[in-house]
């Protein structure tokens, strides 16, 4: 039972991150159309900038939690504006390709500021000590990851769902051209979902420094193959998709390291597989 | 810079080979001197091109740039001091990644392309054993320094005869046997283990329950958790151990992933409740510092190669040499990096050739002596032996990271197995 619990406890923290990447995800995917393998990237630059502000500003980590991911939402705007505004027209293959060159370039650009080897996060100083659950202990800051994954979900509902602003980002992706004749400025509003789903990429990033404590050049590339499987399982352009796909991967992955050791990774993918060919267009994929 | 061009330093040094080896020659009367110096062209033509590929991106690029450290600074004291037999050194580095097929176009491009008289590096031991016969059909030396599997030295040196690979660093010998040893001595009877779900990781177990079931028949193995390349969570693996209760835990997760792990461990209480815990590469300086006071004290930790042994002057000069050169304690692999451009040199200036065959036959049984102490390249399977430290983590305030206290050394001799490498007498205890 205690290692039930702790097992749980492990895969709904481990699925709070997946969700935060694949909301980002999904997001821009089903406003934007892009398959954005950088999206790992702005996980990645998101802790490596909240590091830097806990560690070199002198501001605890709670500021670098603030300050780290807006700057990144700065990367996200060069992105969008720069660059992938001119390929939205040509073909997939070569968006793809694009945001891979990103993946390569903001790999690069980290090893350049920050150094190739890892950087260990210090440990916090408040939230940081830890709890008996069934007499194991565990740490509170997990606990408060496990809430921040629903509250941000519950905030991108109320975002979409009830503001104006939300109205017309749905408006914008379900019929582009409609939008843009009734006045909607189309190209900035693609602009300013990216940065907000940039921006959510990154605060997974730094909610990662004190849960994971390291830092490394390639901490991007395994979340993002499991957001990848979390948006397909979920639907490719479907939130509600994402965040269940989260859950059901998170905890699925941390039940297969404890009690299916020699089929962890497999059960995962067997997951997806079985999920395409039941329901090709995934979990919630239906509506779109 | 003319081929021909005789540069008084290099006169000197021929001049003063020449005449040492003539005061020898006069005292010892059978050693002979090496030809070169009486030739009248040198048999070694420069220069003296090495390939080295180490990790440089993703998660262990950090391992890159500590190889990179060791090795610059052999090559540019080398070079400093007139090159290899008289002949100047180049280096090229590249990226090996984590990918066998990577390891090998590097090594074709090293050889093919570039024109590379050595090769070093590599760290997985998986791209170790994928390229030990792609170096049979380049005929070159590769020189490796981290990846520390046995069956390339057991498996292609020694079984089926791949001469051109050499090992300077400690092969997992240490990781498996010598942590046996240690751990016979200690109460614990049950035993566990958290470690990379690759050939690295269990080879290693593997080895450790063989050789502690020798000599300690009691030993139990109750429970093993195997984390994939590139985990981050550890806290399933952490869950998996801790209800198994164990009396100790083994585990040869390395670098980034054991910091996230003793972080992990620690946060979940597993060091209050498991007494012994063994980390084969603990002693990494990667991890050491990085984990700082995070890393609880008591636990037994070794590595290839650790700062603070041997205690001799040759160690503490190179040091404090590499301190003031790069601001940094020398990591592991700063050392088996160094450590292996000093034996190109030597087998070279042995063999008094360029020549694959020579060098080989030069570094089968070679001698010398470098930071981590004497090295002898055994002649049968071309393993470096030579003895690293396991020690108890203390607090030392002379550093900001956890050093060795109590310390225990076993000869190296003692434990590495020995050839034919199958059959009764072969894996330790040794009679």
């Amino acid at each position: 039972m205690q290692s039930f619990v702790h097992v749980c406890l492990a895969g709904l923290s481990n699925g709070m991150f997946i969700w935060l990447v694949a909301s980002g995800l999904t997001l821009i995917f089903g406003v934007l159309g892009v398959l954005n393998f950088a999206h790992g990237s702005f996980y990645m630059l998101g802790a490596y900038c909240c590091f830097t502000v806990l560690k070199h500003l002198g501001a605890g980590y709670w500021a670098g939690l603030l300050l780290g991911p807006l700057a990144v939402c700065a990367a996200g705007f060069v992105v969008e504006r720069f660059f992938l505004r001119h390929v939205y027209r040509i073909a997939l293959p070569y968006q793809l390709l694009l945001t891979f060159a990103f993946v390569l370039i903001f790999d690069n650009l980290v090893k350049i500021v920050w150094g190739g080897g890892a950087l260990s996060a210090p440990s916090l100083a408040f939230l940081g000590g830890s709890i008996q659950v069934l007499g194991r202990k565990y740490p509170v800051y997990n606990l408060f990851i496990i809430a921040v994954g629903p509250a941000v979900a519950l905030g991108l509902y109320l975002l979409l769902e009830r503001t104006w602003s939300g109205r017309i980002v749905r408006a914008a992706s379900s019929d582009r051209e409609m939008a843009s004749a009734i006045g909607v400025r189309v190209p900035a509003l693609f602009t300013g979902v990216f940065v907000f789903g940039t921006w959510l990429g990154a605060l997974g990033g730094g909610l990662a420094v004190p849960y994971v404590g390291l830092l490394t050049p390639g901490m991007g590339e395994t979340i993002i193959i499991e957001a990848f499987i979390v948006a397909v399982i979920g639907g490719l352009g479907s939130l509600k998709g994402a965040f269940v796909g989260a859950l059901v991967i998170g905890v699925m992955s941390a039940f297969g390291t404890r009690f299916f050791p020699t089929f962890d990774m497999f059960l995962i993918f067997i997951l997806m597989a079985g999920v395409l060919l039941v329901r090709p267009e995934g979990l919630f994929g239906g509506a779109r | 810079m003319g081929k021909k061009r005789f540069s008084r330093r290099q006169f000197l040094k021929i001049a003063g080979s020449g005449s040492l080896a003539v005061a020898a020659g006069g005292l010892g009367g059978a050693i002979a001197s090496p030809k070169w110096v009486w030739g009248a062209t040198p048999a070694v033509k420069g220069p003296i091109k090495i390939g080295y590929q180490a990790i440089l991106s993703g998660t262990l690029a950090g391992y890159g740039e500590f190889h990179k450290l060791g090795v610059v600074m052999a090559v540019e004291e080398i070079n400093a001091k007139g090159g290899i037999a008289g002949q100047k050194v180049e280096m090229e580095f590249r990226d090996s990644t984590t990918k066998a097929d990577e390891a090998i176009k590097n090594a074709r491009y090293f050889v093919d392309s570039w024109g590379a008289d050595y090769l070093g590096g590599i760290d997985s031991s998986g791209q170790a054993l994928a390229l030990a016969p792609v170096m049979a059909q380049l005929d070159r030396v590769l020189m490796v320094t981290h990846a520390a599997t046995e069956k390339l030295t057991e498996d292609f040196v020694y079984k089926q005869g791949v001469k051109q690979i050499f090992r300077i660093c400690m092969p997992t010998y240490n990781d498996g046997n010598a942590a046996a040893f240690i751990a016979k001595d200690f109460p614990a009877v049950k035993w566990s283990t958290v470690s990379p779900k690759y050939e690295y990781g269990f080879t290693c177990w593997k080895m450790f329950q063989e050789t502690l079931k020798k000599v300690k028949p009691d030993a139990q193995f109750v429970a093993e958790s195997w984390a994939p390349f590139g985990t981050t969570d550890f806290r399933s693996h952490i869950n998996t151990i801790m209800d198994a209760k164990p009396d100790g835990l083994y585990s040869t997760e390395w670098a980034g992933e054991l910091i996230s792990f003793v972080k992990q461990a620690k946060e979940a209480g597993l060091f209050e409740k498991v007494q012994y815990v063994m980390l084969p590469v603990g002693a990494a300086m990667d991890v050491l510092e990085g984990l700082g006071k995070d890393m609880p004290d008591n636990i037994w930790i070794s590595a290839r190669y650790f700062f603070q042994y041997p205690n001799s002057k040759e160690n503490t000069d190179w040091v404090a040499r590499f301190y003031k050169r790069w601001n940094h304690y020398p990591a592991y692999v700063s050392e088996t990096g160094y450590s292996a451009i000093y034996a190109y040199k030597a087998a070279v200036e042995k063999a008094g050739s360029k020549d694959t065959k020579a060098v080989v036959a030069a570094l089968e049984g070679m001698e010398m002596d470098s930071p981590a102490g004497r090295r002898v390249f055994r002649k049968e399977d071309h393993q470096a032996i030579y003895d690293v430290p396991w020690g108890k983590t203390k607090t030392d305030p002379k550093y900001p990271f956890k050093v060795m206290g109590e310390t225990k050394v076993i000869p190296a001799k003692e434990y590495f197995n020995r050839p034919p490498f199958e059959g009764p007498g072969t894996s330790p205890p040794f009679k």
